[in-house]
């Protein structure tokens, strides 16, 4: 999973990726990947192509695809200005050979270098169970934008986060006032914004845009990586079922000494 | 008959009608289908289904959305066990099990999964009994019968009826939690105290009572 992260950013149209070993080609889900598309370049629709094929056209920043089931292999991705004829059009940007393992869960993210550049990042997205309680929160710097500090209510929780690289961690689940300041400083750059960071579910908030269109927060959500409670607790005192037995046997007791006594006073007056 | 004689067979048939009497007497330690089976089987992994070459994917909005939670259950009663208890939301203990209220006279619903209605099991657990505060609220419990019904009012007043179908002792070590805490499914209501015998050593019991419920027709 991890080798598909270092694939890294694939910067301009004539960036070529090595890819990893070729998965056999799948014909079911057992052999598939997941793959989201998220669009986080600013004024700018576009067409995406896969493998010189039209998947989604007229995508537009600020939005992102649901999450796609595809056959695990090796893609090339071409993102064209929308509407434009991709025989004669330069694409904005373009990764080709991106290996899709079987099995992973992954988000290409259009977005802009820390320059302004627009770029194809990849993301593996860690949908490993999350602790009964608590709800796992990535969030990923994809703006244009210098190194920034992400916080919750007030408190840093990521520090030092650079274009294109993310931060994972599991807090108690709940809701967030979430902002992005420069990296060390109070200058708020994005929000605040509420978050509701549900328990037993991944919030993968991106931190997107440029100083002249402006930036904001996206999210997206990955649920069903709960955990179950250890088990149920329940009572100190004894005083149900456990109690009724040792009553039983004091009452068995009892009589058995009453019995006793009766028989040692019958033996001895036939004495 | 002498005192004496009296006393001895008076005693004999103490010792041995204390036994029998409570043997006789004392609940079953289950009743109607087994929990197991009243609860939803957890969601089978996505289908094996052949995939078309490039699906045409859907789009949304990556805003932020705001999530408003369903009302939380405010009331549990059992009118044929005399249980009538108030309910709070709770969470995850430092130890990882269930949370349960201090309070064993309130009954606790685990907010985490689903809320009475939902699909899956809708899980309210109390504690059985507390060595300062006496018996809990869930301790009838242990009576629960077949079609006994229950009733859960939420917060904002909605009531939920339900009918009991399955109760069971299930040792605390093999507690099917993937099933009593599944987050789909059919609604289930599962209520869930102590019980079993107390084991002094450990100041707790070795068992729970698990009673699961479906929705009333």
């Amino acid at each position: 999973m991890t080798s598909l992260r270092t694939l890294g950013s694939v910067a301009g149209a004539a960036a070529v990726v090595g890819g990893l070993v070729l998965v056999a080609t799948p014909a079911t889900a057992a052999d598939t990947a997941t793959v989201s598309i998220i669009h986080g370049v600013p004024n700018t629709p576009v067409d995406v192509y896969v493998n010189g094929e039209e998947l989604l056209p007229d995508f537009q920043p600020g939005t992102l695809t649901d999450p796609l089931q595809l056959p695990a292999g090796e893609y090339d991705l071409a993102i064209f200005p929308a509407g434009a004829d991709p025989a004669s059009t330069q694409p904005v940007m373009k990764a080709d050979d991106v290996t899709l393992p079987a099995g992973a869960d992954a988000t290409v993210v259009a977005h802009l270098t820390a320059e302004g550049t627009p770029v194809l990042t990849p993301f593996v997205n860690d949908l490993s169970p999350v602790p009964a309680g608590q709800a796992r929160v990535s969030v990923r710097h994809v703006a244009a934008a210098p190194p920034v500090d992400v916080r919750a209510d007030g408190t840093p929780v990521a520090q030092g986060l650079t274009n294109a690289d993310e931060a994972t961690l599991n807090v108690p689940a709940g809701s967030i006032s979430a902002d992005v300041v420069l990296a060390g400083s109070d200058t708020v750059v994005i929000g605040p914004a509420d978050l509701t960071l549900a328990e037993g579910t991944s919030s993968v908030v991106y931190a997107w845009g440029s100083e002249e269109a402006g930036y904001d927060l996206a999210v997206q959500s990955f649920s069903g990586m709960h955990s179950m409670p250890a088990g149920v607790p329940g009572g100190s005192a004894g005083l149900a079922g456990g109690s009724s037995l040792s009553l039983v046997t004091a009452f068995s007791a009892a009589g058995l000494a009453l019995a006793g006594a009766g028989a040692f006073r019958l033996a001895r007056s036939r004495g | 008959m002498r005192p004496a004689a009296a006393s001895a067979v008076l005693g004999l048939a103490l010792a041995v009608g204390a036994p029998t009497v409570w043997a006789l007497t004392r609940p079953e330690a289950a009743a109607g289908i087994p929990v197991e089976q009243a609860l939803p089987a957890p969601a089978a992994s996505s289908g094996a289904s052949p995939l078309p070459a490039l699906p045409a994917p859907t789009t949304r909005s990556s805003r932020p959305t705001e999530v408003r939670p369903a009302p939380a259950p405010a009331r549990i009663s059992v009118p044929a066990l005399g249980v009538a208890a108030p309910v709070d939301a709770v969470g995850i203990a430092d130890d990882g099990q269930m949370e349960l209220p201090e309070d064993v006279s309130r009954v606790g619903w685990y907010r985490f999964g689903p809320e009475p209605g939902a699909g899956g099991s809708a899980v309210l657990a109390g504690h059985v009994d507390d060595r300062e505060q006496g018996p809990g609220a869930l301790l009838p419990l242990r009576d629960a019968a077949v079609g006994d019904e229950v009733t859960v009012t939420d917060v904002a007043g909605t009531v939920t009826r339900w009918r009991v179908v399955s109760r069971e002792l299930i040792t605390k070590q093999v507690l099917p939690v993937e099933r009593i805490f599944a987050r789909d499914g059919a609604p289930r209501l599962t209520l869930i105290t102590c019980g079993g015998p107390f084991l002094p050593e450990y100041r707790s019991y070795r068992d729970n009572v698990v009673v699961v419920a479906e929705p009333a027709p």
